[in-house]
């Protein structure tokens, strides 16, 4: 054989492995976003996929993510489940058919994820969330985790604080939207509220995308409860009713448990929102935030307009949780990664964290994070006191 | 006596503008044959004309608040109206009287109208400043003024909505065409004119009630949906093309959700509403004052 005819399949083979080498040193992860874009949670979802863009950004930066001898860079990418399960599933059928998601580092919505969890259980897929029912939680859902604190992490510490406020609180009202989360916070808000000696006089549901709000507002003026608890309606609807109860001159203490975007609560509300106790906000620019926190959450104000809470903030740490899992698995194998992911310690925003929660979901698929209790004061957020869970303290001891 | 004065302000306020909107949806109607499910885009838009202006004019331009909100409100009428005939010369037009054709086509123009709002506006709740603050107390019934300049603004668009069509040719034309189309063109009336006219008079009812909304509720690229559903329960409570019937049917609705809302939630009040259009359906499809044809 001359040698001009192999040195030319010689070089392009020894061209083509060089690109095969580059595209296996480096290759991009798709990380899945579906939480609301539109409708009165947009601003949940449009910081959520801010703050996983950072996330995504430092870790690539960082030199991305090592597993099985291949570097992978993270890529977000975001879709708007619009805070419904039709939408949920939808997303979820394109994220996986469509575009081979197999990471979601943020859903939004006990009813989404529902109809996600059908797919995505089915089909092996890690879905990172911040839905806050109980049903999409335990061992026959082991790919499913939370990356935020949920009532039951939140609401025994946070009632008991503003219980410890206003110690001659006797009589509450709540209002909840007709959905699975408002259906699942509903039986453990009234529960926990009767344990501190509160009287729930009334508990009313109202419609996601309900526009006027006087009929209610002029319910509970009348009951005139010593606090209306608005459970898990987003800050937009809060907003709405806080300024009909305002117009009818209701004044006492208001307890929002998802409460987590104070600019849109005051948007709506005004000063009508003053006072109110927020379950789910975090100020990331006050004396307990981490650098990591306060930088975020700076450059949150800058390109969103409104600051990070602990709900928008949840896809960083997701994404810090989800680094950490790939590298201990030393695998992108979501099987592999959900097998770790239990045990796996990382950095989130906050600190040391990990996953626990075994004895409340019979799954140790909750992360741990501090609980942090915040009140709007003149406009803006004011934390007021912060909690480690059990499993936490012993984590960061540990 | 109070709770009742406070329930029935309660279903004014609500009502008002659920009849603005349903009275420009019944009209197209009642005059066109068709059944408009862009309508709520119309509101939208001029809900979120406002949301742009109003700062523009107070903050760059350094208007008064009440200034900036004037000039909003005939922008976005007058920005409503060139979509309206836009959207009639491309669309409707070729789909008068077809209640299939129109179905697809104002489906599809919902479609396009929402996603070109998500894609300008972001999907984040827009407020704008109360032009009229403070509270005012009617007989014991207390309610913002500017929730009270509704009212009394919607009560004066709709009994000139009533003038125009009593009194007036242009009103004598829509009531014909709306009667017997091919009569009314043996007569010389111009039906796809007349057409125009009762559409783009339903698209500037629609951006007023989205004017007056502006102020009161957060505005989002799909604020015209919720109002639409209303909307269609309404028209076929009160009888499909009729206007005595949109307004009797918005305040019927109104006083569901106002009464159902206080004695019950406002989830079984919305319940109570389907319900009542399914029993309607059933027994009187025709709606209170709808013509059987």
């Amino acid at each position: 054989m001359h040698m001009a005819n192999w040195t030319r399949p010689l070089g392009a083979a020894a061209v083509m492995l060089l690109f095969a080498q580059a595209g296996a040193a480096q290759e991009t992860l798709k990380l899945g976003i579906s939480a609301p874009f539109s409708g009165a949670g947009a601003t949940w979802g449009l910081g959520m996929e801010w703050a996983a863009e950072q996330a995504a950004e430092r870790v690539n930066e960082e030199g991305g993510v090592t597993a099985n001898g291949k570097t992978y860079m993270f890529d977000i990418v975001s879709y708007d489940n619009k805070y419904s399960a039709t939408e949920g599933a939808r997303s979820a059928q394109t994220m996986l058919n469509r575009d081979g998601i197999d990471f979601i580092v943020g859903t939004v919505g006990t009813a989404p994820l529902r109809a996600m969890q059908a797919l995505t259980e089915r089909k092996g897929v890690i879905v990172f969330n911040v839905a806050w029912g109980k049903s999409v939680k335990g061992p026959e859902f082991p790919y499913t985790f939370t990356q935020m604190n949920t009532p039951f992490e939140i609401l025994v510490p946070f009632y008991t604080f503003i219980k410890e406020q206003h110690p001659d609180l006797e009589t509450a009202v709540l209002i909840s939207p007709n959905d699975a989360t408002g259906q699942e916070l509903e039986p453990m808000a009234i529960e926990t509220w009767k344990n501190l000696g509160v009287e729930m006089l009334a508990s009313d549901w109202y419609e996601r995308g309900t526009t006027e709000f006087q009929p209610i507002a002029t319910k509970i003026a009348s009951l005139d409860p010593d606090l209306v608890d608005f459970s898990a309606a987003p800050p937009t609807d809060v907003g709405s009713i806080l300024k009909e109860l305002d117009v009818l001159g209701w004044e006492g203490v208001k307890v929002i448990s998802a409460g987590s975007s104070v600019e849109a609560l005051m948007a709506v509300a005004g000063e009508a929102a003053e006072g109110a106790y927020l379950g789910a906000s975090a100020d990331f620019s006050g004396e307990s935030a981490t650098e990591v926190q306060k930088e975020l959450n700076a450059g949150a104000r800058e390109a969103l307009g409104e600051p990070l809470n602990g709900l928008t903030i949840s896809p960083y740490d997701a994404i810090m949780a989800l680094r950490a899992a790939i590298e201990e698995a030393d695998s992108v194998d979501p099987t592999k990664v959900k097998d770790v992911l239990p045990s796996v310690r990382f950095e989130s925003s906050y600190g040391p964290s990990g996953f626990g929660g075994e004895a409340t979901y019979d799954y140790p698929q909750q992360m741990l994070l501090p609980v942090i209790v915040t009140r709007v004061e003149n406009g803006e957020t004011v934390e007021l006191t912060r909690s480690n869970p059990a499993e936490l303290e012993a984590l960061i001891n540990d | 006596m109070e709770l009742f004065v406070q329930l029935l302000a309660n279903t004014l306020q609500i009502g008002a503008v659920y009849v603005l909107f349903a009275l420009g949806l019944t009209l197209i109607f009642g005059v066109m044959k068709i059944v408009n499910f862009a309508h709520g885009g119309f509101f939208t838009a001029a809900a979120l004309i406002v949301t742009s202006v109003v700062p523009f004019a107070t903050v760059e331009l350094g208007a008064p608040l009440w200034a900036g909100y004037l000039l909003a409100a005939i922008v976005a009428i007058v920005v409503v109206l060139c979509l309206g005939a836009l959207v009639y010369g491309i669309g409707f037009q070729h789909v008068l009287k077809d209640l299939n054709g129109s179905f697809i086509l104002s489906i599809g123009l919902l479609l396009i109208l929402n996603g070109a709002y998500l894609a300008i506006y972001g999907g984040a709740p827009r407020t704008v400043p109360q032009v009229l603050p403070g509270t005012v107390s009617i007989f014991g019934a207390a309610l913002t003024a500017q929730r009270l300049a509704l009212v009394i603004v919607a009560a004066v668009v709709t009994g000139g909505l009533y003038l125009l069509i009593e009194r007036t040719r242009l009103g004598l034309a829509l009531r014909a065409v709306a009667m017997d189309q091919e009569a009314a063109m043996l007569q010389g009336m111009p039906f796809k004119r007349v057409a125009l006219y009762g559409f783009l008079i339903g698209a500037a009812l629609a951006a007023c009630a989205g004017v007056l909304m502006a102020p009161i509720n957060a505005v989002t690229p799909v604020s015209g949906d919720e109002f639409l559903i209303k909307a269609f329960i309404i028209i076929i409570i009160g009888g499909l093309g009729s206007v005595p019937g949109a307004i009797i049917g918005g305040l019927f609705i109104a006083l569901i959700e106002s009464v159902g809302g206080y004695f019950f939630d406002p989830s079984t009040a919305t319940l109570a509403t389907f319900i009542l259009v399914i029993a309607f359906l059933l027994v009187r499809p025709q709606g209170i004052l709808g013509n059987v044809e």
